[in-house]
Formats: C-alpha cells, sequence, structure tokens
C-alpha cells in the first residue's frame, strides 16, 4: 500500500469510528431548566420593556386583551403558558392574523424569563407555574400509556403531527397539529397542564407529576425511536409503505424486466 | 444419468412427449409478459417467509404482561397475538427480516398483480379465448387483497384493529342481513374475541389454499393455450407462437426474476421498515392511531369512505347507513365491471371471434379510454385516503383537500378519458409507429377519416412471405424453418418430428399462407 | 477470460460470498439491517448471473411453434353430448327418482347451512344499549372515578362505565365545557358544565379521540368526520350524518361524575333496524 493510502486510511478509520460512536452515545442527561426563583427588580424592568415594545399592541398594557389579541389574565394564563409560547416561538408574531406556529424565539433565556416573571407578577395570572418535568424520573411504558390514550390521536401514534378542523366564523378551517421536533421536556409538561390554542388542557386529575415526566420520557424517546426495522421512511405507516413498494420494489423489479425481456423492435421477428 | 431417470419415469407413467413438448415450448418474451410472473414469484416469496412466521406468532387474544426486549412496552398488558408479533421482531433472531419481507411481498404481490391486470387489459388479452382466464385473473386479485387485509389484520396492533373495526361497520352497514353478517363473521359485538383466530385460519390455509389453486389453473390454461403476442414484424401471426424455448433459455430467464424477485422483497424486508407494530401499541378499543391508513391496496375504498359526502337512506323506519355506499356498492361495481369487462366488450363490438395477437392501445382507443378513466379514478380514490397527511403536509385544511377530491374524483377521470379517447384516435389515424413520432397537430386536430394521412400499409408495396423448409436433422428426425431474407429473418421450429410429413404439417400449421419449397440440406 | 464470463462469475461470487457472510452474522446474533443487504446480495447475484448467462450464452428467441387458433377435435364434440345424454337417459325416465335424488342433496345443502349459526351470537338488540346503566360512575379506564374538579376548563377524558372498563361500545368522551359554552342538550343530562358524548363515531366506529378546544369540536382521525360538541356533537364536516349521541350524567353523593341512565339510542355506526334516536 502506498504512504498515501495509509494516512487516508489512518485519517478515516478513527473518523469513521468517532462517528459511529457519536451515532450510538447515550443523549445528554437531561436537566430540567432551573427555577425561575423570585424575580429580581432589574429582570421586571426588563420584562415590562419587552412586553411593552412587542406584546401590548394585541394584549393590551394590562394584558387585558384588545380586538387584536386574547386576555392573558383568564384561564389558563400563567407562566406555564407564557413560558411555551415564548420559549417554542409560537409568540411573539408580527401580524395578529398569522397563526402562532413554533419557530425559532428572537428572545435569549434571560430575556423570556423576564418577561415571564413581568407578566406573571403585573397581571396576576390565574394560571399555572412552569411545571417541573424530569424524564429521567419517568417510565418509558408508563408514558407509552398515557401517549396513546391522551396525545396519539392528534400528535399521531409516532409523533409526527397531524390536522384537524374548526368551524371559524361559520367557515370550516384547517388546524394544523405539530410534530416534537426539538420540543424539550419542560415545554411538553407546559403544553400538556395549559393547553395552549387548539390543545385541551390535562391537569393533574388526568395525568399526575409522576406520568407526565413518564410522558415527557416517552415524547423524548419518539423523536427518535428505534426504527429496528430499517429506513422508517417518515414513520406514517401504509402511506409510505405503499409508496415506497411500488417505486422501489416494483420499480426496480419493472427495470429488472425490461433487461430480462425484449422490447418492441428488438425481438425475433 | 439424466437419460436413466428419464426412462424409469416413462417406464412407469410415460410422459415422454409431454415431456419434449414441455421442455421446447416456445414463450414470447416481450418484458410486459413477465408482469404475471412478478405476481406468481412474489407469491412464492409470500409462502416461504409465511410459513416461517407460523412457527412463532400466536393467534390468540389471551392477554399476557410483555417482558421481552422492548422496553416501552414492559409490563404492558396486551394479547398473546401481539406479543408474539412483537417477540418476532425483537426476539426471534432473522424474524423480523422475515416479517418485514412477507410484508412487503405481500405489497409488490398486489402491485404486480394489477399491473398485470393493466397490461391484459390494455392489450386485449382478455378476449376469446381467454376470457375464462381473465375471470380466473380477477377472482385471484380479490383473493389477493382480502388476504391482505386479513394480513394486516392479525398483529392485533393499534393500527390493525382500527381496520377491523372499519371492516366490521361496513359488514353493519349491508341492508337487511348487516347485523347478522357482522356478528356472524365477528362472532358478536365488535370486538369480539373470536375474529383473530378466524382471521389466522382464514389468511394462512383457506384463501393461500385458494389462490395456490387458482393460479395452477390460470398457468395451466396459459400453458394449454399458448401465451399472446404482439403483431411485430411478419413473422408473428395468430397461428403461431415467436420466442425462446422453455429449456434452457426461457427457464434462465424464469429462474432469474425468481431471484431478482426474492432478492427486491428481503433486501426490503432488512432494510426498510414497515408495519413498526411496537410504535403502534396493542389494540385497544378507546385508543385509536393517527393517521389511520390501510395498506395500500385497499386505499382507494378508504379514499372513498373519506370523500363520500355525509348522505344515507333512512325510511319507513330503515335505514342504508353511509359506509354501505362507498364501502360495499362501489368495490361491488369496481369487480363487477372487471368481470364483465370481456363479455361487455364483445358485445359492444360484436367482435367474438378469436384473438391471439394483441391490440395495442391505439387500436381500440375506447376501450383505453374507459381503462384511463377507470384507473384515474382509483389512482384519485387512493390520494383522498391521505387527505389528512395532504393537508398536513402542504397546511391547507382537511375539509378544503376533501373537497377537492369530491370534485376530481368524478370530473378528472371523464377528462382524461375523452382526451386518451382523441389521443388515441389521432394516433391510429397518424400512422406514427411510436407515440412520440406523431406530429403534435394531429392531437389538435385529429384527421377526419377523408383526409387521413398516408398510412404505412397504404404505401408500402406488398411484402413477399417468407418461405418454408422441411429439412432432417442428424439423427433422421425433422424440422422446418421460415426464411425471409429480405428482413434476415429466420426461425427454426422449436422441436423435431418423427416424420417428414408431421414436420411439414406442423409449418404449415404455423404459416399457413407461406410457400413451402422442397426440403432442402 | 473475456468481459461476459467475468461478469457472470462475479455475479455469481457475490452470491457465495454473501451467503458466507449471512451465515457470519447470523451466528453472531444477526441484526436485520445487515441481514437484509447480504440476502439481497445473496439472491440477486444468483438472478443477475443466471439472465447474463442466458443473454449471452443461450439459444435466443429464433424458434416458432404453431397453435390451435381455435381448439381442434370440434368433431367430438357430437360425441361427447351423445355419451352425456345416453348416460342422463335413465334420470330422465325415473323422475321421481331423480327429483327425490335432488331434492335430498338439496334438504342437505340447506341443513349443512346450519353451523354457520353458531359462529356468532345473535344480534339481537344487543346494539341498541350498552353498559352504561344508572348510577354508575364515570371511571378512566384505569377504574379511576373523577370529580368535575379532575378536569380542567376546556379539557376532556375518556371514561368507561365502573366495572366495565373494557367495553368498547361504552367508551364515553367527557368534556369539561370552557366559561361562557353553555351546555348542549336536556339541561339534566350535564352537570357543572361537564358534558359527556359517546366516543365510538356515527360513520364507522372509529373512536373519535381529537378533541380541538378552541371552538370544541371532536375530529375523527379515520375518515375526518368533525362533531361540534356545543350544537349537541352535530356533525360539521365529513360522512357522518349523525351526532354523537349524549349520555346524561350527573354527580353521586361523593361529587363523583355518574350516569343517570344508558344512552337514550344506540352508540356508534348505522345499521339496517336501528331505531330512531
Amino acid at each position: 500500500m502506498r504512504p498515501g493510502r495509509v494516512a487516508v486510511l489512518t485519517a478515516l478509520v478513527p473518523a469513521l469510528v468517532a462517528g459511529a460512536c457519536s451515532y450510538f452515545r447515550e443523549p445528554e442527561p437531561y436537566r430540567p431548566p432551573a427555577s425561575y426563583g423570585r424575580p429580581d427588580a432589574e429582570a421586571l424592568a426588563l420584562g415590562q420593556r419587552l412586553y411593552q415594545r412587542d406584546c401590548s399592541f394585541c394584549h393590551g398594557n394590562e394584558g387585558q386583551g384588545t380586538p387584536q389579541g386574547p386576555d392573558l389574565v383568564t384561564g389558563e394564563n400563567g407562566p406555564a403558558l407564557t413560558d411555551f409560547m415564548l420559549r417554542t416561538g409560537r409568540m411573539p408574531i408580527d401580524d395578529p392574523d398569522e397563526e402562532a406556529r413554533a419557530g425559532d424565539s428572537p428572545y435569549d433565556g434571560d430575556e423570556i424569563a423576564a418577561l415571564v416573571a413581568y407578566i406573571d407578577d403585573a397581571f396576576d395570572q390565574p394560571g399555572t407555574d412552569i411545571p417541573v418535568v424530569d424524564p429521567a424520573d419517568g417510565d418509558l411504558a408508563e408514558g407509552r400509556d398515557v401517549y396513546a390514550e391522551n396525545c396519539a390521536a392528534c400528535h399521531a401514534t409516532t409523533g409526527i403531527g397531524g390536522a384537524m378542523l374548526a368551524q371559524r366564523g361559520g367557515k370550516t378551517t384547517g388546524v394544523f397539529i405539530p410534530d416534537f421536533a426539538r420540543t424539550s421536556p419542560t415545554e411538553v409538561g407546559e403544553a400538556a397542564r395549559t393547553g395552549p390554542g387548539a390543545m385541551p388542557a390535562f391537569g393533574p386529575g388526568v395525568i399526575d407529576d409522576g406520568e407526565l415526566d413518564s410522558l415527557a420520557r416517552y415524547v423524548e424517546y419518539l423523536e427518535d425511536p428505534d426504527d429496528r426495522g430499517g429506513a422508517p421512511i417518515g414513520r406514517i405507516g401504509p402511506v409510505a409503505e405503499g409508496a415506497v413498494g411500488w417505486v422501489l420494489g416494483l420499480g426496480v423489479l419493472v427495470v429488472f424486466i425490461r433487461w430480462v425481456g425484449t422490447k418492441r423492435g428488438e425481438e425475433a421477428r | 444419468m439424466f437419460r436413466r431417470l428419464a426412462a424409469w419415469i416413462d417406464d412407469r407413467i410415460g410422459g415422454s412427449a409431454f415431456a419434449e413438448s414441455a421442455l421446447s415450448k416456445v414463450f414470447p418474451d416481450h418484458w410486459s409478459f413477465m408482469l404475471g410472473e412478478i405476481a406468481l414469484y412474489s407469491f412464492v416469496v409470500l409462502v416461504i417467509t409465511g410459513v416461517f412466521l407460523t412457527f412463532f406468532f400466536d393467534p390468540s387474544v389471551a392477554e399476557t404482561t410483555y417482558q421481552g426486549d422492548y422496553e416501552p412496552l414492559q409490563g404492558v398488558t396486551m394479547s398473546e397475538a401481539y406479543r408474539s408479533v412483537v417477540d418476532l421482531s425483537y426476539d426471534v433472531r432473522a424474524g423480523l427480516v422475515m416479517r418485514q419481507a412477507h410484508h412487503w411481498a405481500a405489497i409488490v404481490f398486489i402491485g404486480a398483480l394489477v399491473l398485470h391486470v393493466l397490461r391484459v387489459f390494455f392489450t386485449g388479452a382478455f378476449r376469446r379465448p381467454r376470457e375464462i382466464n381473465w375471470v380466473l385473473g380477477v377472482t385471484l386479485l380479490i383473493l389477493a387483497l382480502f388476504n391482505g387485509f386479513t394480513g394486516y389484520s392479525l398483529p392485533d396492533d393499534l393500527l390493525s384493529g382500527t381496520g377491523l373495526r372499519i371492516a366490521y361497520s361496513i359488514a353493519l352497514s349491508v341492508p337487511v342481513i348487516g347485523t347478522w353478517l357482522a356478528f356472524l363473521v365477528f362472532g358478536g359485538e365488535f370486538p369480539a374475541q373470536e375474529i383473530i383466530p378466524r382471521l389466522f385460519v382464514t389468511h394462512i390455509m383457506i384463501v393461500p389454499a385458494a389462490i395456490a389453486a387458482l393460479v395452477s389453473v390460470h398457468l395451466a390454461l396459459i400453458w394449454h393455450q399458448k401465451h399472446t403476442d404482439f403483431a411485430v414484424g411478419p413473422a408473428r401471426r395468430e397461428s403461431n407462437v415467436v420466442g425462446p424455448k422453455l429449456w434452457p433459455t426461457y427457464a434462465a430467464y424464469s429462474v432469474g426474476l425468481f431471484f431478482a424477485v426474492f432478492a427486491v422483497i428481503m433486501a426490503m424486508g432488512g432494510l426498510v421498515q414497515i408495519n413498526p407494530v411496537w410504535l403502534y401499541g396493542p389494540f385497544r378499543p378507546a385508543e385509536v392511531p393517527s393517521p389511520a391508513q390501510p395498506d395500500w391496496w385497499l386505499g382507494w375504498a378508504e379514499g372513498a369512505l373519506r370523500i363520500f359526502p355525509p348522505w344515507e337512506i333512512r325510511a319507513f323506519g330503515y335505514e342504508v347507513p353511509n359506509p354501505f355506499y362507498p364501502g360495499v356498492i362501489v368495490p361491488t361495481i369496481t369487480f363487477g365491471a372487471l368481470y364483465l369487462w370481456p363479455f361487455l366488450e364483445a358485445r359492444f363490438t360484436g367482435d367474438r371471434g378469436p384473438h391471439h395477437l394483441l391490440d395495442r392501445a391505439r387500436d381500440h382507443p375506447v376501450r383505453t379510454a374507459f381503462g384511463i378513466t377507470a384507473l384515474s379514478f382509483f389512482v384519485l380514490l387512493q390520494l383522498a385516503a391521505s387527505n389528512d397527511l395532504l393537508a398536513h403536509w402542504f397546511d391547507a385544511s382537511v375539509a378544503t383537500i376533501s373537497w377537492f377530491f369530491r370534485i376530481a374524483v368524478p370530473v378528472v377521470p371523464l377528462v382524461l378519458g375523452w382526451f386518451t379517447y382523441r389521443l388515441m384516435v389521432a394516433l391510429r389515424a397518424s400512422g406514427a409507429e411510436r407515440f412520440a413520432e406523431m406530429p403534435l397537430r394531429a392531437v389538435v386536430r385529429p384527421a377526419g377519416d377523408g383526409e387521413r394521412p398516408a398510412v404505412a400499409e397504404a404505401t408500402a408495396a406488398p411484402v413477399p412471405d417468407g418461405e418454408l423448409t422441411v429439412y432432417p436433422e442428424p439423427d433422421g428426425r425433422w424440422r422446418w424453418r421460415y426464411r425471409r431474407p429480405a428482413d434476415d429473418l429466420e426461425l427454426h421450429s422449436n422441436k423435431s418430428y418423427v416424420t417428414a410429413d408431421d414436420a411439414e404439417h406442423s409449418a404449415r400449421q404455423a404459416f399457413p399462407e407461406a410457400p413451402l419449397v422442397s426440403s432442402g440440406d | 477470460m473475456n468481459g461476459g464470463r467475468r461478469r457472470i462469475l462475479a455475479a455469481f461470487g457475490a452470491s457465495m460470498a454473501a451467503s458466507v457472510g449471512l451465515t457470519v452474522v447470523y451466528a453472531l446474533g444477526g441484526q436485520p439491517q445487515i441481514e437484509g443487504a447480504l440476502l439481497g446480495v445473496a439472491l440477486g447475484g444468483i438472478a443477475v448471473g443466471l439472465v447474463l448467462f442466458a443473454h449471452r450464452m443461450l439459444p435466443g428467441g429464433r424458434f416458432a411453434e404453431p397453435r390451435d387458433v381455435v381448439p381442434r377435435a370440434t368433431a367430438q364434440r357430437p360425441g361427447v353430448a351423445a355419451a352425456f345424454e345416453a348416460g342422463a337417459e335413465p334420470f330422465e325416465r325415473r323422475r321421481l327418482i331423480a327429483t327425490a335424488f335432488a331434492g335430498s342433496l338439496a334438504l342437505l345443502g340447506v341443513a349443512a347451512l346450519f353451523p354457520i349459526r353458531s359462529l356468532g351470537t345473535r344480534p339481537g338488540r344487543q346494539l341498541d344499549h350498552t353498559s352504561w346503566r344508572r348510577g354508575r360512575r364515570a371511571v378512566t379506564v384505569a377504574g379511576r372515578p373523577l370529580r368535575v374538579d379532575d378536569l380542567d376548563l376546556n379539557s376532556v377524558v375518556t371514561v368507561f362505565p365502573e366495572g366495565h372498563e373494557d367495553a368498547a361500545d361504552s367508551q364515553t368522551l367527557l368534556i369539561r365545557l370552557p366559561a361562557g359554552v353553555p351546555a348542549p342538550g336536556p339541561r339534566e343530562w350535564s352537570t357543572s358544565g361537564v358534558v359527556a358524548f359517546s366516543k365510538v363515531c356515527t360513520h364507522a366506529g372509529c373512536p373519535v379521540g381529537l378533541y380541538q378546544a378552541e371552538t370544541q369540536e371532536l375530529f375523527c382521525p379515520c375518515h375526518q368526520s368533525t362533531f361540534s360538541v356545543p350544537e349537541g356533537a352535530k356533525p360539521t364536516f365529513g360522512p357522518a350524518t349523525r351526532p354523537l349521541p349524549q349520555l346524561p350524567i350527573g354527580l353521586d353523593d361523593d361529587g363523583y361524575v355518574t350516569a343517570l341512565s344508558d344512552y337514550t339510542e344506540p352508540v356508534g355506526p348505522g345499521f339496517w333496524n336501528r331505531p330512531d334516536g
């Protein structure tokens, strides 16, 4: 073997091994975010500034709501819901008619904490605090049961999201159901407890705190489940399987018989 | 060695004559004639993998607690049936590959059947004398669909249980006898205990045995009637078959194809995940999977159920519920029309004569247009079965998507059918050999009969037929050949004959109009 | 060695190597993806090798065989007919015996149909009622009874009649409506804004598992029927034609949600003699 190739191989093998190891490596153990604790004056001031700049136009100076946006002082409104909406980038939106969708948040962690603290402190919200969710305490099988009973119908059995309908203003409109990509355990807990948007809330009477840990663990698992069978082809079930069967299975075989058999013009006439 | 064995058998049961004609039987080898073979061989793979699965599958709905290797199910209560499928996937060595290959084989099997039916339909291969084989083929398709559904239902996972739930509701919707029908098939009100064991016996014994029996008759008839062929070149006629002999060439092709089918299915079985029931969880009546689709071969029926408007008939205290129309009427019309097509076509065209040479699509514009109409109808229904997924992917409303299909399903096929008809008429009139060679204006303004462009056969000078020659082989037996120097064409009789008269008779049967020149060389 | 031969041998060689590999993988405990890939090569190598061999080294398609355009030997048809008719003649002559024979076969056939009846229970009026009874508590699938406060506003939980947690036809959605949304149905059928509707879709029987909190609608994932809870679970989209039946509920002395009676109409998909609700 030439020296050049040896060098390439010696570089390649550790790279491959490292790649394989990182693929199979256990994910970092999950740490719940530090509790916000008593907000200090500085944080409240920052929160107020951000609120007046980005939120008050729709939600009102006192969180009382306006024609552009709902109030922040009734129902499930509380730190958990505020944190969920901000952390997942659903809020703020530029246009009140825009649907709130997950995305990148324009705020950093401190800014989100300041906003959550300010809104709760200023408007005396009735809703729940940010739940403390620790998947490490959860049980995967229990989480699977909770998920199957309460979540799978909407978010899909494999967590890929879905679609449903709402009659809004006499019109049938679509409701987009998100998947769980990049959803942290705390966000799972916040969503379950508060029911943001079209989602119903699940209180401790239906999913208790231990079950919530388990649920968060199963949702985390669903983001990268055991695809023992090979390429997961989207985990959407028979639709993808049928398409792959036709394109890959029958496709290859039709090409094969095209090769084996004759076509017009090449047969022994 | 071969001669001694052959002699031993021939001394006892005879059959040399049959064996000789069998080995030298001629098979036309156009690629599209092998679609049915893909179906046949995927059925063989289904049997092979299926037998393996029966050694491990437990068709029992008795409750058990899972203790296997898959962590998210540990301690979960489930049926023995579901437990055994998860075990097949996790604990039986090579079990998952076999299970997935079995499912992929079913997908390829029914897909190949559909392609085969389309080939036979569009080429008119169902015409006399092959109506019986057409009817057998349609029956095979129905049996395959049915066994596909029973197989999908066996693992007793959440998805399959939901499929059974819908099947039960469709049975329930049948007028007058619906409740009895549903209760007798399922053993009682859904979810009855009896259905899984019953499906198992049906799936592994009754239907496969019926398929195997009908496939045998289907093949025997093809063998007996000999395969159809395209009318290409001067040699192919109603009265003959041209191609390689079974032994050795076609046998090598066919065995090669078997291994190719086997290879593709087993590779997919290991590389592409299908029906990961461990993710779906065990069947529980109050849970529902989402998205919930059947395997592709029932997608059209699922699509019909989804987009059918909220209509039903209720009168005099009785009702014919909504699922009956898309769930029973649509399939009945579908398979009824498939069964009857050869007879309807013969009736409406008045063409009741025997045909061994195939049509091209343009030769029969009405049939082609009807086929495209039906095909696009089912493809659209198939897409409609994914309305929830389409809504999610395109970020549209499920209602919008459903309304699109409610309008497209009846309209688009008719438009496509009309367009196909015009296209085929224009193609036939243009005389172009290939579709791509057809001038565009022929489609825009198809020529009427009066201004039909010069067609090849009208202008070309008549070509003299080839010559037949009967000649002896070194061993004293006789063969014939057909030779046409103009095309550099030479065909030989597939087998040899004891006398020159027999060879001559055979040659004249194959090429009735060709002159026989004196026995040469 | 020419190229064709080399390629054929390479195909069979790859197949043999893959088969050896399969044995090794299996002995080491197996791995589905490696098994699939090796099986593909082991079988595909034979396929490619055989076809290459046939294309290059076996005689091609230059053979012809005569075929009968119509079946031969139609001359024998009269003979067949005569043979059949001659044999059938004694039956025709002795009409009574022939009729008796046919009759015994027909009756035996009818008698043989009766075991079909053993396949299932008599439907009777089973479909008209569920396991709900007056005074049966609504419990979760795990058997936990529920108070109104266990449900958040605008939330939903699946319940069964206590002691019948496996009764598929009794699955019921307990929904606590948000403030300001009046409970549908007769006033005494709901309690503290909590209403109960059958979870079995009136179209094809799937569990109507999706609750949309914004407008309080239920959605069936199987065929997309949508039901508006504030309007008495009336269908607003999809193939379903009937509302989901409502279960009359109240509170028992301990404050647990309890049925006041069974459903007053059959739940689930329609059937021929379904009584009017």
